[in-house]
């Protein structure tokens, strides 16, 4: 355990806390894992701090778990797995740095929220391809570094987007800059010869941007990561297209999203749409869903700076030749819900309570990727699994999300519970167990593993595993980074 | 020419692997995307046009040692030009001519291979290239009315070739294609007996002193008998007196033409009239020696620019193939009624080679039946009943790849479609 | 220096007689000249047998070096003692999948071959620019950007599940695949291992070898099969599909390309948009040197800048009329001038077909000379690629005045990756390799490139592979170079993978 002398020596005294109650809750989260109490909490302030903290945390062998987000979280990635580890929050690192309109780019220390980010590149007329909905708290290097699932799937090109480049200090105590960043020169002097730290790739052979994505802060803990931006339309005309036959609404995603006529584009069962869009609860809620078809599928056109309605105006023409093939119609409102408020509600982040936790309290999110082809046996799987273990269905939240420009889908089903009702909860951490094995063998990949069933996930192929430690041995040969997450 | 005036053209290979598939811009499918059966069969990167442009370099350089694996790879190419005119689509610089000089230094180095030298020997001694040969040489014309050059003067004279003469099986290519030529009304006469053989294979196993002898001696007896067109039904002898003849300033003011290129004209010129009717679906097989390597010899002498760019004082035209015999044997099956000509994917200046070229028939049996096989699975997709050629050496190398096979092909020259919707009894 | 006995024969048991060979006949043929000679040639068939290989190598002490169509000079060996794989045995296409949009290959399936598969179904890959002669297998390549890529991304990013045999002879299988058998997605569980085994450049035989990958597909709006016409070198489409427009437009400065370049990007017209220069489209439409020179000249003299082509594909009547009707506002807001020459009907199909089948690049960098060198720009964003590469472009020219290189012009070629948020440059140069001045020049310019792009933070260029560069890059990179050694000795411990071209894990 690294003395807290020598943690006051580098991020002052007041920046570390050992009280109790906060310590608590830093012990546990949302998800099922086990409640572990970190030994303190240190907030750094820059990247030089948090170099000296991994420095010394090696030299004593001290477990550190990074967070960038507020609470609540979810996963389990921020809960040390081992006793007397130092939380290393981020929070406090909140500047925006840069916002680049010509090569469409802009970053952001770890602290920084999607409200905060949203606000500062639409001053330059950009955004961000965002997840769904994310929480207010929420972390945007955080989401990034997660490789969470965002809802433009025509501005994913790669699994890794729109995260571009990070500045990271590994678990051997070195800064590294990825990517472009990396150099040659300092940020300063790159930019100075119009460079925007936007590649991802490299520098040269390698992409280690691409083992730090995914790592849950097992490699190192990021001090900045910059954030591919799109551009903000002169026009948009959102969608709904309401259907109970899913594969219909698979097979109309798959043309818009290959032709390229959409930018949000995303599947929520009735369940997940109500509990997004309504505004007084529980009424609302029951009203909506009781007034949606099992499946709504949302997309919105839009338009840019050269001939923006011409543009438009074509677009819908395609996308209604491929609906009407497809056997769907696609409107401008569903029920008492219009797309319009869908597209507002999908640019922004969460109101509070976060959507999620409107419902019942809580939620338990099992998320996969997957293909369409997948898909029916897929949901089979985990009706069966849930009707087996007494979980309704009909309360299940479906969120089904292209991504990669369509050649992947990340399938999401929430489970809303009563956290006070120890069977409920119960129930959905068996559920959430039980039915990885099950999708798992109908397609199933779930490539962000998190909590219990990380093991049942990471051990079915040891080469991976072998090799993923070889990576670590490189980048946190003392395994100080959150141990005992994924194989490590 | 010697390799080593292929030097610098050899040197300019790259590697960048064209010459092993068809001209990418015609490639349509993954299958049938191949255009060298030489490393199609053998996989090693030295069976390639790119590969024996290094092997050439090589050997100029004394680096290689006449070994058997040497001899293996530099004799199991059917020198079919496929690599030459795909190399060709995007580089000046030859590659089927120094491929060719390989073996000719390989020939005069005092290093072959058994299989050759007894063909050659049949040739100084016989003047034909069938080893063993039985027959008499101007059986294949027993009966047929026609003149005889050694005696009589002619306009035209049809040169049959060695591989028809001496095979009863295909004695009608020859005899039907004089027959035809006859009913337009055409002075023909043949060689006969007298005939010899064109030298063309000869050259291209690397026997050059042979070949030339035999070009000289042909065009000898061509000169006394007065004709002014030599049509041949081979492809190779077609090659020979067009292109090789040419090339060693022998050919003179003869005109050569493949029985296709004179049929299509009498056809068009309306001398011949096909009007029985043959119901067949068939598919062509360009022969490599009508087709991409059939095309006129182009006369140069220059000296290379000294730059960075190789180009040459005057300008040479390299030959790429273009003005290759394609459309006259499509035209002539086009005019039979009945006849429905399905294409397969390796056609005109990119077929497939039929496998028995460059001396592999006879020096490595397999390999010519293997290559032929891909050409006939090629002709099976396409559905059709029959594969049409010009050439006997290709029609002989389908049938004997055909036996034991279990296609229901039938292998055919262009001549027999055509004799059969033209001369009485034909049908 | 012969290879053991003992390990020839095990080699030999491992993929038959037949493919396998030590004849110098067959050995000389698998090195550029003047370059060392592989030890032995092996032809595997399956992953088995390359692991099997690999294993070989490993046990006794050797190293190897796989390639596919093994063009590039990447493929030599640096020293004797190396057992090479030629994959071209390889050759299967395993998986088209149309509704989620992805392919899998083996190596020695070409580009030409996939897209003319994939066009049947209505899809097309991004080829990598070198030529559709080149390996389908996006991890072959040395960068893998190629002419769709302003559409159609790069193989770096367009990479998905793959199967690796490491250099100590373990397979991985990356993502989906491993973890359920499925190609999709090449990332996780966890961090992916597609950060390891390349950057925007490939570690280029120097980490074991690929012998199966995935990669993303895209729409193609065209017909099953081009209806191409003629005979060779002359082909050319009958009629330009409906909907396909190609134009060339040049510019009066850099900076108005770039800036029109980054509108075309931002409204997403182009289906291929490269910053050719005259020397490239007189080199691509000519069928000898002596056309490619006049048209050269009649080029240059018709362009009033640096210039881009870009050829269109609408999805649609309305598609095709927006496209081109913003294109065009694009090219009046920046003063764009069309070259006749490339949109007229005789030329725009033949063009547009070489671009799309990528058939042309031979005769852009090899016809002139047999040789072409110069400097290969990383990626990173488009303007900052784009001056990279024109910092070049007046040294280019003093060597041109001086003789030493061909006189092809010194405009960059540049192309946008990905509707502009990303790009690439080059300057080629073509000479006489015979000619030594010229061969030091290459050098000189290579050396220049170095210089610029540390000095001027213009980050690491494609171009930068082997020690000797990384080393001079490493320092002003944050050290990039040990991490990379790292991996290369955690990954290999042995040192059995030959890794001239990539890093070894020498300090």
């Amino acid at each position: 355990m690294i003395a807290e002398d020598k943690l006051a020596e580098i991020v002052g005294a007041g920046n570390i806390s050992r009280e109790q109650t906060t310590l608590e809750e830093y012990s546990g989260d949302m998800s099922f894992v086990n409640a572990v109490k970190p030994g303190c909490i240190v907030k750094p302030a820059t990247m030089a701090d948090i170099e000296a903290i991994v420095k010394l945390a090696n030299e004593t062998l001290t477990p550190l778990v990074p967070v960038s987000s507020g609470p609540p979280h979810f996963r389990g990635d921020t809960v040390p797995s081992i006793g007397g580890a130092v939380i290393v929050d981020l929070s406090g690192m909140n500047k925006v740095l840069k916002v680049d309109r010509t090569n469409r780019v802009a970053m952001s220390e770890p602290g920084v929220t999607f409200d905060e980010l949203i606000t500062a590149v639409a001053k330059e007329g950009l955004r961000l391809n965002m997840p769904l909905l994310p929480r207010r708290s929420k972390s945007v290097t955080g989401s990034l570094l997660e490789r969470e699932p965002v809802v433009m799937p025509k501005y994913h090109w790669d699994i890794g987007d729109p995260l571009a480049c990070v500045e990271v200090v590994f678990g051997t105590g070195d800064m590294f800059r990825t990517g472009a960043a990396a150099g040659p020169g300092t940020l300063e002097e790159q930019w100075a010869a119009g460079g925007a730290q936007k590649e991802a790739a490299g520098p040269s052979s390698f992409s280690l941007y691409r083992v730090i994505q995914g790592a849950q802060g097992t490699m190192g803990i990021v001090t900045w990561a910059s954030v591919r931006c799109e551009l903000i339309p002169e026009l948009e005309e959102p969608f709904l297209v309401g259907s109970s036959k899913l594969d219909r609404i698979l097979e109309m995603v798959h043309w818009l999203i290959r032709l390229r006529l959409v930018n949000e584009c995303f599947i929520l069962n009735n369940t997940n749409l109500a509990a997004i869009m309504a505004k007084k609860w529980p009424g609302d809620y029951q009203k909506l869903k009781g007034n949606l078809p099992p499946w709504i599928l949302f997309f919105n056109i839009a338009g840019y700076e050269y001939l923006a309605e011409e543009r438009v105006s074509g677009q819908i023409a395609d996308m209604t030749e491929i609906a009407q093939r497809v056997g769907l119609e696609p409107v401008q409102a569903i029920g008492e819900i219009p797309a319009s408020e869908v597209l507002k509600a999908t640019q922004r982040p969460s109101g509070e309570p976060y959507w999620k936790l409107r419902h019942k309290g809580a939620c338990h999110d099992v998320f996969f990727l997957t293909i369409y082809e997948n898909l029916p046996g897929l949901l089979d799987a985990m009706y069966d699994e849930a009707n087996a273990i007494g979980y309704p269905i009909s309360e299940m939240g479906i969120y089904l999300q292209p991504i990669v420009q369509g050649t992947n889908c990340h399938v999401e089903f929430n489970l809303f519970y009563d956290p006070e009702n120890r069977e409920e909860s119960a129930r959905v951490k068996e559920l959430s167990e039980r039915v990885v094995t099950s999708l798992m063998a109908k397609g199933a990949f779930f490539s962000r593993p998190y909590g219990t069933s990380t093991g049942t996930i990471i051990n079915r192929d040891a080469a991976t595993v072998t090799a993923l430690k070889k990576v670590k041995s490189v980048l946190d040969p003392n395994c100080i980074m959150n141990p005992g997450k994924l194989c490590f | 020419m010697a390799l080593e005036d292929y030097r610098t053209d050899m040197e300019m290979c790259c590697r960048c692997s064209i010459c092993k598939f068809v001209p990418l811009e015609k490639l349509t499918e993954m299958r049938h995307s191949y255009t060298c059966p030489s490393i199609a069969r053998y996989n090693f990167h030295t069976y390639s046009g790119g590969g024996r442009m290094g092997m050439g370099v090589a050997m100029l350089e004394n680096e290689l040692e006449y070994d058997e694996k040497l001899l293996e790879v530099v004799y199991n190419c059917q020198v079919c030009g496929a690599c030459d005119i795909s190399c060709k689509y995007a580089m000046d610089m030859e590659v089927v001519e120094p491929i060719n000089e390989i073996r000719i230094k390989c020939v005069e180095d005092g290093h072959t291979l058994p299989a050759l030298d007894s063909v050659i020997s049949s040739l100084r001694k016989q003047g034909t290239m069938i080893p063993g040969a039985k027959a008499n040489r101007g059986e294949w014309a027993a009966g047929l009315d026609v003149k005889d050059i050694t005696k009589q003067k002619a306009k035209v004279v049809y040169h049959a070739g060695c591989r028809v003469c001496y095979d009863e099986d295909i004695w009608k290519i020859a005899t039907e294609a004089v027959q035809l030529l006859k009913v337009a009304g055409i002075d023909i006469g043949i060689a006969g007996e007298n005939e010899s053989c064109c030298g063309g294979r000869a050259y291209q196993m690397g026997y050059k002193m042979d070949f030339l002898n035999q070009a000289k001696k042909n065009m000898e007896m061509i000169k006394k008998s007065g004709a002014e067109i030599l049509v041949t039904g081979c492809a190779e002898c077609y090659h020979a007196f067009k292109v090789l003849y040419d090339k060693f300033g022998l050919k003179n003011d003869l005109e050569v033409l493949h029985v296709t290129e004179y049929l299509a004209r009498l056809i068009k010129e309306g001398k011949l009239k096909p009007t029985k009717k043959v119901d067949i679906n068939v598919t062509y097989h360009d022969p490599c020696h009508l087709g991409r390597l059939g095309e006129p010899y182009i006369h140069w002498e220059g000296k290379p620019v000294a730059g960075h760019i190789r180009i040459f004082d005057p300008p040479k035209e390299f030959r790429r193939g273009t003005y290759g015999v394609y459309e006259p044997p499509r035209d002539v099956l086009k005019s039979i009624p009945g006849v429905k000509l399905i294409e397969m994917d390796r056609i005109k200046e990119y077929a497939w080679c039929c496998g028995a070229g460059g001396g592999v028939k006879e020096t490595n049996p397999e390999f010519a039946g293997w290559t032929a096989r891909e050409r006939l699975d090629e002709a099976e997709s396409t559905g059709v009943e029959a594969l049409v050629t010009a050439c006997p050496g290709c029609e002989q190398n389908f049938k004997g790849a055909i036996n034991g096979y279990g296609s229901s092909l039938e292998v055919c020259d262009i001549v027999e479609l055509l004799a059969k919707a033209i001369l009485k009894g034909g049908q | 220096m012969a290879l053991k006995r003992e390990l020839y024969q095990a080699l030999v048991d491992v993929v038959g007689p037949e493919n396998i060979s030590e004849a110098p006949v067959i050995l000389g043929s698998y090195a550029q000249r003047g370059r060392p000679k592989f030890e032995a040639v092996t032809l595997p068939k399956t992953t088995e047998e390359v692991q099997a290989i690999v294993r070989l190598c490993n046990r006794f002490g050797v190293q190897f070096k796989a390639s596919s169509s093994g063009w590039g000079a990447y493929g030599d060996a640096g020293a004797p003692g190396v057992v090479k794989l030629d994959l071209r045995r390889m050759n299967r296409i395993l998986e088209i999948n149309d509704k989620n949009m992805y392919t899998v290959v083996e190596p020695y399936v070409i580009y030409a071959q996939l897209q003319a598969e994939l066009m049947k179904r209505g899809l097309n890959c991004n080829i990598t620019g070198a030529g559709s002669n080149c390996s389908a297998l996006p991890l072959a390549a040395h960068q893998g950007i190629g002419h769709l890529s302003v559409s159609g991304s790069y193989g770096e990013r367009n990479q998905l599940a793959l199967e690796w045999v490491t250099p100590d002879g373990e397979i991985v299988r990356a993502g989906s695949l491993g973890a359920i058998g499925q190609w999709w997605c090449g990332d996780g569980p966890g961090p992916s291992l597609r950060g390891i085994i390349r950057g925007n450049v490939m570690p280029m035989g120097g980490l074991g070898v690929f012998t199966k990958a995935a990669q993303k597909i895209y729409h193609w709006p065209g017909p099953a099969t081009f209806p191409i016409e003629g005979v060779s070198p002359h082909y050319r489409p009958n009629q330009i599909p409906p909907g396909f427009m190609i134009r060339y437009i040049s510019f009066p400065s850099a900076e108005n390309l770039s800036q029109a370049a980054q509108k075309v990007g931002e409204s997403e017209l182009g289906f291929i948009l490269m910053g050719f220069n005259p020397g490239m489209i007189s080199a691509n439409i000519a069928t000898n040197n002596n056309e490619d020179l006049a048209y050269l000249k009649q080029f240059t003299d018709s362009v009033q800048g640096p210039g881009f082509l870009i050829i269109m594909a609408g999805n649609s009547p309305r598609d095709t009329e927006y496209k081109k009707n913003a294109l065009q506002q694009i090219i009046n807001d920046y003063n764009g001038q069309p070259l006749e020459a490339v949109e007229n009907p005789e030329n725009a199909g033949g063009f547009m077909w070489r671009f799309i089948r990528v058939t042309s690049s031979i005769r852009e960098v090899a016809r002139a000379s047999g040789i072409f060198a110069g400097e290969v720009g990383g990626t990173d964003v488009f303007p900052l690629m784009h001056q990279y590469i024109i910092r070049s472009s007046p040294v280019k020219q003093r060597y041109i005045d001086e003789g030493k290189l061909l006189a092809d012009g010194t405009d960059p070629f540049v192309q946008s990756v990905e509707h502009g948020h990303a790009g690439h440059a080059e300057l080629l140069i073509r000479f006489n390799k015979q000619d030594p001045e010229s061969m030091i020049v290459a050098g000189e310019i290579a050396q220049f490139a170095n210089k610029t792009a540390i000095e001027g933070h213009f980050g690491v260029p494609g171009h930068a592979w082997g020690d000797a560069v990384h080393d001079q890059y490493g320092p002003h990179t944050l050290n990039y170079h040990k991490w990379l050694r790292k991996i290369k000795k955690t990954f290999d411990p042995n040192a059995a993978s030959e890794s001239t071209n990539y890093i070894t894990a020498d300090d």
